[in-house]
């Protein structure tokens, strides 16, 4: 059960040829008519006003389909918000590559519903040694990847070894300080660490526990994502690029009895009130990432559900403390009131009103966030879910303690999207009232990215899409010299506690030391949490079994078209 | 002709290498990097330092420049920093979808724009001419974003005519291709059909005063054969003139009309390309479109001369 802090009760909020032919003439009359019309609600619409959004504000992760009542066969039609990046598990960088994967490349620990680790293609948890530096993994037996190879410990060993060795592999860092990977037999898998690595589990219930086809390897190398073999439901079948990607169910899959699709086609479609259109039209039946602003529409229009989950992530705001010259430089302090003195960046935390914030910009759909620990992650705790109450007043006082006079000018790097925008314009509002005068300077995504990684901001909004591990949201982000470390921020206190966090394998000292690691951040505040967003996927009542879970990756691979 | 026609080839392939280094150049100048856009939220500095390394993206200016276009002279555009596909497999795909669809939208204009050009030259002052008229400010001011998205709730979410996304190619189901590029071939012709019937209008005027007109209708000829046959077949130099310049404009309207229809064509590849500085297919797709631009503006020149002869003439001079 996810855990809520009693300081900020985050509460739901109510809230042919002649045909053709035919067709072509009728759309230019129609096209040419609509022209000046505004647009109509439909007619299914069921009634209710902005009220229905409130009772929708609670996660639906959808139910997995019951055979009886979906047919064998069929393509299921998904629009994605973006395009995945390298079909590469070392390689791949997006979330998007994700919704592929889970369909065509299982790990050997899969995530559930209830954000716990479940084995997937291991037959149980790890066995840790005592003293942390041993992980004993046994694996699933006569398994086939899709190109009629075995799956085994050869495999395993492969594949982690290739995430930690390939250039430009994204796996190195999660994967931790592992020295060896041994195959004492054909389902056994140990891996050996030079010191403790409490999050590696974690890690490996994502793209870095996949287990890649040693022969599509040896004949791809560092290809692979032209043609990725793996064990899974589905299997790769082409990409185009940019556009659209398919797989086709895999006869070779382990349980493939239970995958009722022939295949899934993943349709690129960026703009979010087009893949609703898209939705409701019927040529997706699945649209991942709705707007907060789409959603309570589609969720009125009958035969279509809206499953909801809550990012395992945070959207912040993150101060330059000490990034002068990149981020692969090290830090120096930088000589604004805002990155001297604690007490501002406080007073900025308490200008914000996230609960306001949350239901004027986003319909009451995301929820309020005041750390980098998810409420659903099992390390979370009330320490770690506190969170300072809204107090302009007090925010003007430190800024009077910190001899800043007011209004105090900060400029706010942002990403140009309609959202990200309107968020800076509300942030604009209300931090007014602390004694701020925030300025909004929009950028491109990448182009914000870039100067993110240069320190050329003071403030920057963009957040973090999370994993069920803390530390993968906390450590190479607030640790002196993390890899993302962009507020140049440092403080030995800090790494101390996140170093023991992530050695530890005693979870209760984990949550009681993350529950300190909140508190000393928001002391700090280098990043000041605001919000966690709510993934909004749209799904026609046509497909049973789509799911999304915690880890907001969308699955896909057991739902079956509907009887 | 022959020296003619060497003559425009030398300065086709001139124009061609100056726009390989003006896009070379103008892609690096953008704030971004594309390593990081590829490493998204997963960055670190060693996988950046290898997304560099693997792409070249650490070499200096020149040796990428002449890495680039040593091979593309040898057919051969690189490979996609994000997907990590070849680009010439990419373009092969996406190469045949833009031109389908931009075909379509010049017929889809022509047909509109000569047909209602010519009926407001010659019901000039009449009602026809000022509907003409109004369909055609409203084709050229309504934006095709806008336009599409209409498109697409009315007849496809709430008629349910056409597909609101989604390409099949023409080979393995016509019928089911044209279906889904009605729509977009429709939307992305607006603009043109606008402009294709203001320019067929004037041209007609001008030429149903003209002299040779007056004798056609002297010698007695029918109306429709005096419009159809001398008029607007010596308006028409000027419609084909339009089209070829137009090009540009219906190219920069497929980027918006891809998007919006999901078309796995020319377009989307550029702006996707763009936005994740995507520095190969980038390259690649401006020396495809700048050839294209090139080689249909050539054609065109080339087609006044069958249209015209006096142009021939006057080029071999």
């Amino acid at each position: 059960m996810p855990r809520r802090t009693p300081s900020t009760p985050i509460r739901p909020r109510r809230s042919t040829r002649h045909r053709l032919a035919a067709s072509a003439v009728l759309a230019a009359l129609v096209v040419a008519g609509t022209a000046c019309s505004p647009v109509q609600s439909t007619d299914n619409q069921a009634g209710g006003g902005a009220s229905d959004t409130a009772a929708t504000a609670k996660d639906v992760f959808g139910d997995p389909a019951d055979p009886a009542k979906v047919n064998h066969g069929g393509t299921l039609t998904v629009a994605l918000s973006a395009d995945p990046d390298k079909l590469d598990p070392s390689l791949s960088r997006s979330l998007y590559s994700r919704y592929v994967f889970h369909t065509m490349c299982e790990k050997l620990y899969d995530l559930g519903p209830d954000a716990k680790i479940v084995p997937q293609l291991a037959t149980a948890l790890p066995t840790i040694a005592a003293d942390g530096l041993s992980l004993t993994i046994p694996l699933r037996e006569g398994v086939k990847f899709a190109d009629g190879t075995t799956m085994d410990s050869t495999a395993v060993k492969l594949s982690i070894e290739r995430g930690l060795t390939l250039a430009g592999s994204g796996r190195k860092s999660e994967l931790g300080p592992i020295s060896s990977v041994q195959t004492p037999d054909a389902k056994t898998v140990v891996i050996k660490l030079s010191k403790p690595f409490a999050p590696l589990t974690a890690a490996l219930a994502d793209r870095a526990g996949m287990v890649l086809s040693p022969a599509a390897v040896a004949k791809l190398g560092a290809n692979f994502s032209t043609g990725p073999v793996c064990v899974g439901p589905f299997k790769f079948a082409n990409r185009v690029a940019q556009n659209s990607i398919k797989v086709v169910r895999d006869p070779l899959y382990y349980a493939a009895d239970k995958v009722h699709l022939d295949a899934i086609e993943y349709r690129i479609i960026t703009d979010s009130s087009i893949r609703s259109a898209n939705l409701r039209s019927g040529d997706a039946q699945v649209a991942d990432s709705l707007s907060t602003q789409d959603a309570p529409e589609v969720q009125k229009v009958s035969g279509m559900t809206v499953l909801q989950s809550e990012s395992l992530g945070y959207q912040g705001l993150t101060v330059n403390i000490g990034n002068a010259d990149g981020i692969e430089k090290p830090s120096k302090q930088l000589d604004t009131p805002i990155a001297k003195d604690p007490r501002v960046r406080q007073a900025l935390a308490l200008s914000i009103d996230r609960e306001a914030l949350v239901k004027s910009i986003f319909n009451g759909l995301n929820t309020v966030a005041c750390s980098p620990v998810s409420p659903k992650s099992p390390f979370s705790s009330d320490a770690a879910q506190v969170c300072p109450a809204h107090d302009p007043a007090k925010a003007k006082e430190l800024l009077s303690q910190a001899g800043v006079s007011t209004p105090y000018k900060v400029s706010m790097i942002t990403s140009n999207n309609p959202d990200s925008l309107r968020l800076a314009q509300a942030l604009q509002a209300m931090v007014k009232e602390g004694g701020f005068e925030l300025m909004i300077k929009p950028v491109e995504y990448t182009s914000l990215l870039d100067q993110q990684d240069r320190g050329d901001f003071e403030l920057l909004q963009l957040g973090w899409s999370g994993r069920v591990d803390p530390d993968a949201n906390i450590f190479s982000f607030v640790g002196t010299g993390g890899s993302q470390n962009v507020a140049g921020y440092s403080d030995p206190e800090l790494d101390k506690l996140l170093t023991d966090a992530r050695q530890s394998q005693d979870q209760a000292k984990r949550v009681e030391l993350y529950g300190q690691v909140v508190a000393k951040l928001q002391q700090a505040d280098p990043i000041i949490y605001m919000y966690r967003q709510r993934n909004l996927t749209g799904v026609s009542n046509k497909v049973l079994g789509v799911q999304t879970y915690p880890d907001g990756v969308l699955r896909t691979a057991f739902a079956g078209l509907a009887k | 002709m022959r020296r003619y026609l060497l003559h425009r080839l030398w300065q086709s392939l001139v124009t061609l290498l100056l726009a390989t280094i003006v896009v070379f150049l103008g892609v690096r100048a953008l704030p971004g990097d594309p390593a990081l856009a590829l490493a998204g939220e997963d960055r670190d500095p060693e996988s950046l330092r290898a997304i560099r390394e693997q792409y070249g993206l650490d070499d200096s200016l020149p040796v990428q420049f002449w890495q680039f276009v040593s091979h593309a002279a040898q057919g051969d555009l690189g490979q996609s920093i994000r997907t990590g596909e070849s680009v010439n497999t990419m373009l092969r795909h996406a190469l045949p979808v833009t031109i389908e669809l931009s075909a379509l939208a010049i017929l889809v204009a022509s047909l509109i724009g000569i047909g209602a050009g010519v009926v407001a030259a010659v019901r000039r002052g009449r009602p026809a001419e000022w509907a003409a008229n109004a369909l055609a400010l409203l084709g050229l001011s309504v934006p095709n974003f806008w336009l599409g998205l209409m498109a697409i709730l009315y007849l496809s979410v709430a008629l349910g005519l056409f597909p609101a996304s989604g390409f099949v190619p023409f080979f393995s189901d016509p019928v089911g291709n044209l279906h889904h590029l009605v729509l977009p071939a429709l939307i992305l012709g607006t603009g043109l059909a606008a402009v294709i019937m203001r320019q067929t209008r004037s041209s007609m005027l001008d030429a149903l005063s003209a002299d040779y007109i007056r004798t056609a209708e002297a010698k007695g000829l029918p109306p429709r054969a005096v419009i159809g046959r001398h008029a607007l077949r010596n308006s028409l130099i000027v419609v084909v003139t339009i089209v070829g310049l137009q090009l540009g404009a219906l190219i920069s309207g497929a980027v918006v009309t891809e998007r919006i229809f999901a078309l796995p064509g020319f377009g989307k590849l550029t702006v996707d390309a763009v936005f994740q500085r995507d520095y190969p297919v980038i390259q690649a797709v401006v020396l495809v479109t700048a050839t294209a631009y090139i080689v249909i503006n050539l054609l065109v020149d080339l087609l006044y001369s069958v249209i015209d002869p006096r142009i021939r003439v006057r080029g071999e001079a």
